[in-house]
């Protein structure tokens, strides 16, 4: 038996797309970066949430403004390698107000800066609310990218989720199309691969058996009459057609960047959250390196997640770490574990983009021309509060001044998307959300 | 001989073998009169025959060529076709040769009808010179619907049936055990809600029809507070027809709907903040702003089977509750779903392959494998792997064994062994096994594995080709058991099939005979039969819409419900006792909803005592001369007609087809009808006599029009009507028979009563039966097929369920002895 690969991981390989396409892949426009024809550099936006609040007197540094460079604590030491390509920003507060609880707001008015919608979810405080009622910041920006020839691609945007759970509600959408149109991220790296790769890893699964087929369809005909045989000799025709046009399909072009392998077979528990996590990634920047889409956006868990970290042997939840007050210690240390872990899944992120070459021999590396904006729900886990959200932004997307820190002493969050928008080449962006949060304009970052 | 030919009417055109049937159906519905006319032959002169093909040569050749091959620009078609000599030789003599018919005539006309018939237009004649292949059961793939249906059932023999979670009694049992016409409705289950729990207290149960309630700022129930309430329904629903179901729900508050999930809510809790256990809804409206809104999915499904369905409903401080359910089936309109499809038991999921196929060759009339192509290929590689996925996904709901277990080498290499002898309809070879449950264990997981062998098993020509019993060869008994399941149902064996074959059950006629009965009453077999009557009253595709201004009333409702309407009168008739053919002809009644009743119900109409009164269509009877069972159901009466005025040729071709059982070809010229080429005042009738008088369509329309005018008491959507344009109708005309005998009729009854007694009828209905359940023309099952089906069938009593039963043992028993 010539097909059964040897192992595991060896057959994933073979049976996966290898390093080659098929051809829905290869007609497609902006796939391959050699294809371009306008030369000029892409913009890229990823946005990185993670849950319940940070812890403050880790996260933000000692010193702001322009004259100071940019110290990293502890907690972020995995990130001090970017800290000429960072900017981190206080006094950004989330000031929707309206339906909904604290953290449903955070969540779901984080993007969107906009109100949340009467509705019927009841939050642990508050009155109830539904969905927002307007788009978020990333889906505004991929239909900007999408409008436009020269940086519309196959999907435009990408939501990637890692270990979302699966319900739909204020508490676990940040994406929203829409007023009331929730965008849900996909959080199975097999389903993920499936989207750009799928078909490819498919047809290549399926020639894996169809020697066999052909065999056995040899065999059967030699019983039977000659008329009926001839139906069967043209079944094997058609199963050698179908055979030689996979093959012909995987010769036909290469990705500009491989794909990452997968164990499509993963299980989508807790405790396998480092290794989807790692997947989310790779994929992420692979579809970003394949030009699949200019968005991305990286959901760790949801609002109120109560993941329980034991990768970092951590036993509680994360949600009831972050209620615990400032004094004790133990739950202080253990939320920075935490997130420092989470500032170690971006420093990946980051990593990988700063390593991958910008496609098309344009120069530089991919993390020059994308904007990585970690965002969380909450300023601090224990107030609940929407003001002071960790805002913290990587690479060269939007062309932001980095290498700083910018203490901005409570300006709406608006103003941040504005900006974020702006610089991202999306100038016609006056207001974004609740117009009257936009009074000042952008946030002058540049 | 000469008195025969008195009956074949005067004034034959030119052409006349323009009517004729397909060369198969000619040896089969013509011999009884071929066979005295063989052997009138027989002892007719050599010297005839010599004289025969003499004048052939002479008169003939020029234009038909030396063999009858054709000659172009004069007559280029090869000459053949379905006339019985008698009739050849009237025509020869009146017509031929072209403008000098007079050269032809009397002993030379017979002598070269005798010659022509002998050497190629007979179809008995195109069999001896190799002109038409001998009929025989050809090899075939699975057709679609084949595919798909096994799939189903492979699939779903691992699947365990969920738990019943209503209370004993719930549904009132009658003698012969669950009672499926009681069980109209889902199982509703209501709750007090408490803040996030939606399930705090269970308040209620209870069966509900429709999902169609309107509970304002009230609630369902005095022991639920208005504020804060959930209900969960739980059941299935019955699915007839294969196709694309719409779903939509309609509500102001928290919806969730399920549909052909597999059901598992271990903890039966219901909080905003639990993760939901089915990843798969179909619509999901769970969180709201309390605003009306209408939410929509769509599934593909197969008919004859049921499908579990969940709807999950809460409301929590909205200013108003309410929710309502509808779906919108393949040509139907958006309906709220009730007691003919709700049901409160439960249903397994069911795989449905979704993936696209290319059509099945169709051009026999009927769908069957008889082709392969690189699509059709492709399309089973993609089926495939949806299958593979499927499988894969729910590989430990399938096997009861978890992926990481110990025992799953095992226990999965089982299972791909079960797997791929379900599939192949037999026991595995060694080989085979030593395959699927060893070989591709050896180096992959035991997932990946399973993965395989479902892609090996789903394009194995194993599964793919129905039978693959080498020709003269006696079929095994669990070929017997694939070829009665793929007859009846398009599926693979079930248990019971299984068992009898595996334990020397299906060996004697008698014992397949009773399988084939007890198959008979299976859903699938309701939803084979189905579409073989979607085939043979030609629904598919059919556009009924019609002038507003004439028929305002006649809107996509109506039409949808004359769809239901003729889809429920064929089911009563058919899977009623008498199960009689004669009764879809001859009904005096019409099944009808109220919207229906207020169209077709004027008059006559009177409502039947034994119908049950909430039935939403009524049985209501005409008087005699009105209605005759399919012939005057206003739907096919609408859907053969123009959309401003009724069509007799359409109506005609429609029974001279397929109630009387003549076969047509194709018209010689294309003439569209145009209402505005005719002077006002005259009726359809006159038009269309006008319309046809030439002689190139005489002969076709000598028989189509007949009939077509004894249906023109009933208008564009058939409705009854006494006068046209001022006009009384004429209704009576005179119809020449294949046989060749004439009887007047003056209405669809008088078809019916005509089409009842015709052997010709009778043996069409037989062979388009046999054609659709088997995907093989009868012939090549013994010349005589048809002709001792319809025997038996008339033998008893016209019963239908027993004919399928009869053709299910036919082809099941094909080769098995010496006949």
């Amino acid at each position: 038996m010539t097909f059964i690969a040897r192992d595991r991981r060896r057959f994933l390989r073979e049976l996966g797309v290898g390093a080659a396409a098929l051809p829905f892949l290869a007609g497609l426009r902006s796939v391959h970066g050699d294809e371009k024809t306008n030369l000029s550099l892409p913009k890229r936006l990823i946005v990185v949430f993670s849950p319940n609040g940070t812890l403050p007197s880790e996260f933000w540094p000692q010193h702001f403004g322009d004259e100071h460079q940019l110290v990293l604590g502890s907690m972020l030491e995995s990130l001090r390698p970017f800290s000429d390509q960072m900017l981190m920003l206080k006094g950004v507060n989330n000031l929707i107000r309206g339906d909904g609880d604290g953290h449903m707001r955070g969540m779901s008015c984080l993007l969107t800066a906009t109100e949340l919608n009467p509705g019927n979810i009841q939050g642990g405080s508050d009155s109830p609310a539904g969905w927002a009622s307007g788009i978020s910041i990333d889906q505004e920006i991929k239909n900007f990218f999408q409008s436009r020839d020269e940086s519309r691609t196959r999907f435009g945007s990408l939501e990637f989720g890692v270990a979302v759970p699966n319900r739909a509600d204020p508490w676990t959408r940040m994406c929203y199309a829409g007023d009331d149109q929730p965008v849900a991220p996909i959080d199975d790296p097999q389903q993920m691969f499936e989207k750009p790769y799928g078909d490819a890893k498919s047809r290549q699964q399926l020639a894996s058996v169809l020697d066999l087929v052909h065999d056995d369809l040899r065999r059967v005909s030699t019983k039977l009459s000659s008329e009926d045989r001839s139906l069967i000799e043209q079944h094997m025709q058609h199963v050698r057609q179908l055979e030689l046009d996979i093959e012909a399909a995987a010769n036909q072009e290469e990705l500009t960047h491989p794909e990452p392998e997968i164990d499509p077979h993963i299980e989508l528990v807790n405790d396998n959250t480092p290794e989807i996590s790692r997947m989310q990634i790779d994929l992420l920047v692979s579809a970003l390196a394949n030009d699949m889409a200019r968005v991305a956006s990286l959901q760790f868990m949801r609002s109120v997640g109560q993941a329980r970290m034991r990768w970092l042997e951590i036993k509680e939840g994360h949600h009831s770490l972050s209620h615990e007050p400032d004094k004790n210690a133990d739950a202080q240390a253990k939320l920075k574990r935490i997130n420092s872990w989470f500032a170690g899944e971006i420093a990946y992120l980051a990593q990988r983009l700063a390593d991958t070459p910008e496609p098309g021999g344009l120069g530089g590396n991919m993390l020059d021309n994308t904007q990585i904006v970690w965002v969380n729900e909450l300023g601090k886990g224990n107030s609940h509060t929407l003001n002071n959200i960790p805002m913290l932004l990587i690479g060269g997307g939007a062309g932001f001044k980095t290498g700083r820190a910018l203490d901005f002493d409570g300006v709406p969050h608006n103003r941040l998307w504005l900006a974020l928008a702006n610089g991202l080449g999306h100038q016609e962006l006056t207001t974004f959300g609740k117009a009257e949060h936009c009074a000042d304009g952008p946030l002058s970052l540049v | 001989m000469g008195s025969r030919l008195k009956t074949i009417p005067q004034g034959t055109p030119a052409l006349r073998p323009v009517l004729q049937l397909t060369p198969r159906q000619f040896s089969l519905s013509q011999s009884s009169c071929v066979l005295p006319l063989l052997i009138l032959l027989l002892v007719a002169s050599r010297a005839e025959a010599n004289a025969g093909a003499k004048i052939y040569q002479q008169l003939c050749a020029s234009c038909h060529g030396m063999s009858g091959e054709g000659v172009q620009d004069r007559y280029d078609g090869p000459l053949f076709g379905d006339e019985s000599l008698a009739e050849l030789t009237e025509l020869i003599a009146e017509t031929m040769p072209k403008d000098h018919a007079d050269l032809c005539v009397g002993d030379e006309a017979s002598a070269v009808a005798s010659y022509i018939f002998e050497e190629f237009y007979s179809y008995d004649a195109r069999i001896r010179k190799g002109l038409v292949s001998r009929p025989r059961v050809e090899l075939s793939r699975l057709t679609v619907a084949q595919f798909r249906n096994s799939v189903a059932d492979l699939v779903a023999h691992f699947t365990a049936v969920p738990r019943d979670r209503r209370p004993p009694g719930f549904v009132p049992r009658s003698r012969r055990g669950a009672d499926t016409r009681r069980d109209g409705g889902l199982f509703g289950t209501y709750f007090q809600s408490e803040l996030m729990n939606k399930r705090d207290r269970l308040a209620l149960m209870r069966l509900d029809s429709r999902i169609d309630f309107d509970f304002d700022d009230g609630s369902p129930d005095r022991e639920i507070d208005p504020e804060a309430f959930s209900i969960t329904w739980y059941g299935s629903i019955d699915v007839r027809q294969t196709g694309y179901y719409d779903f939509r729900i309609t509500s102001p508050n928290g919806i969730r709907l399920y549909l052909n999930t597999d059901s598992h809510n271990p903890r039966g809790r219901l909080r905003d903040d639990d993760s939901v256990t089915m990843r798969s809804r179909l619509i999901d409206g769970w969180v709201s702003s309390g605003e009306q809104r209408t939410l929509s999915g769509r599934v593909f499904l197969l008919g004859g089977r049921s499908y579990p369905l969940r709807l999950e409903y809460f409301k929590y401080q909205d200013p108003t509750a309410s929710i309502l359910l509808e779906w919108k089936p393949p040509h139907g309109v958006w309906s709220t779903m009730d007691k003919q499809s709700l049901r409160s038991k439960p249903a397994p999921r069911t795989f449905v392959v979704d993936t696209p196929f290319p059509p099945d060759d169709h051009s026999l009339g009927y769908e069957r494998g008889s082709a392969v192509s690189t699509e059709w290929q492709t399309a089973i590689g993609n089926a495939a792997l949806a299958t593979a996925d499927e499988i894969i996904s729910r590989l430990p709901n399938l096997t009861d064994v978890e992926r990481d277990s110990e025992q799953a080498a095992d226990a999965y290499g089982k299972f791909a062994n079960k797997l791929a002898s379900l599939a192949f309809r037999r026991p595995l070879t060694d080989q085979e096994r030593q395959l699927f449950g060893e070989q591709l264990f050896q180096d992959a997981s035991p997932e990946l594995a399973v993965r395989r062998a479902v892609l090996l098993i789903l394009t194995s020509p194993h599964f793919l080709y129905t039978d693959l019993t080498p020709a003269e060869q006696p079929p095994t008994q669990h070929t017997i058991a694939a070829r009665l399941a793929f007859v009846l149902w398009d599926s693979l064996p079930d248990k019971k099939l299984r068992e009898a074959a595996d334990s020397g059950q299906l060996e004697s006629a008698d014992q397949i005979a009773e399988q084939a009965q007890r198959m008979v009453k299976d859903p699938r077999t309701r939803a084979k039969l189905r579409s073989f009557f979607e085939h043979w009253l030609e629904l598919e595709h059919r556009d009924l819409a019609k002038d507003q201004q004439l028929y305002p009333e006649f809107d996509e409702a109506v039409i949808a419900d004359l769809r239901t309407s003729l889809e429920l009168f064929v089911e009563r008739v058919v899977w009623g006792k008498s199960s009689d053919y004669r009764e879809l002809l001859q009904a005096d009644y019409l099944l009808l909803s109220k919207r229906l009743q207020q169209l077709y119900g004027q008059g006559k109409a009177k409502r039947h005592k034994d119908d049950r009164s909430d039935h939403p269509f009524e049985r209501v009877s005409y008087t005699k001369q009105s209605r005759s069972g399919i012939l005057t159901h206003p739907y096919l009466l609408s859907a053969f007609a123009y959309h401003n005025n009724t069509s007799p040729i359409h109506r005609g071709v429609f029974l001279t087809r397929n109630i009387v059982g003549r076969s047509l070809k194709p018209p010689p010229v294309a003439v569209a009808f145009e209402n505005s080429d005719f002077s006002p005042e005259l009726t359809m009738r006159e038009k269309v006599t006008q319309l046809t008088r030439d002689q190139a369509c005489k002969s076709c329309h000598d028989v189509i029009n007949p009939l077509g005018f004894a249906l023109e008491n009933y208008d564009a959507v058939g409705r009854w009507r006494s006068e046209e344009n001022d006009k009384p109708i004429d209704s009576t005309t005179d119809y020449t028979s294949a046989e060749g005998t004439t009887v007047t009729i003056s209405s669809p009854r008088d078809i019916a009563a005509f089409a009842v007694e015709s052997s010709a009828a009778q043996r069409a209905f037989v062979r388009q039966i046999f054609q659709h359940l088997a995907k093989q023309d009868p012939s090549g099952y013994g010349a005589e097929t048809v002709d001792q089906l319809r025997d038996v069938f008339v033998a008893d009593e016209f019963h239908i369920r027993k004919l399928l039963a009869h053709v299910a043992s036919r082809v099941a028993t094909h080769s098995l002895t010496e006949e």
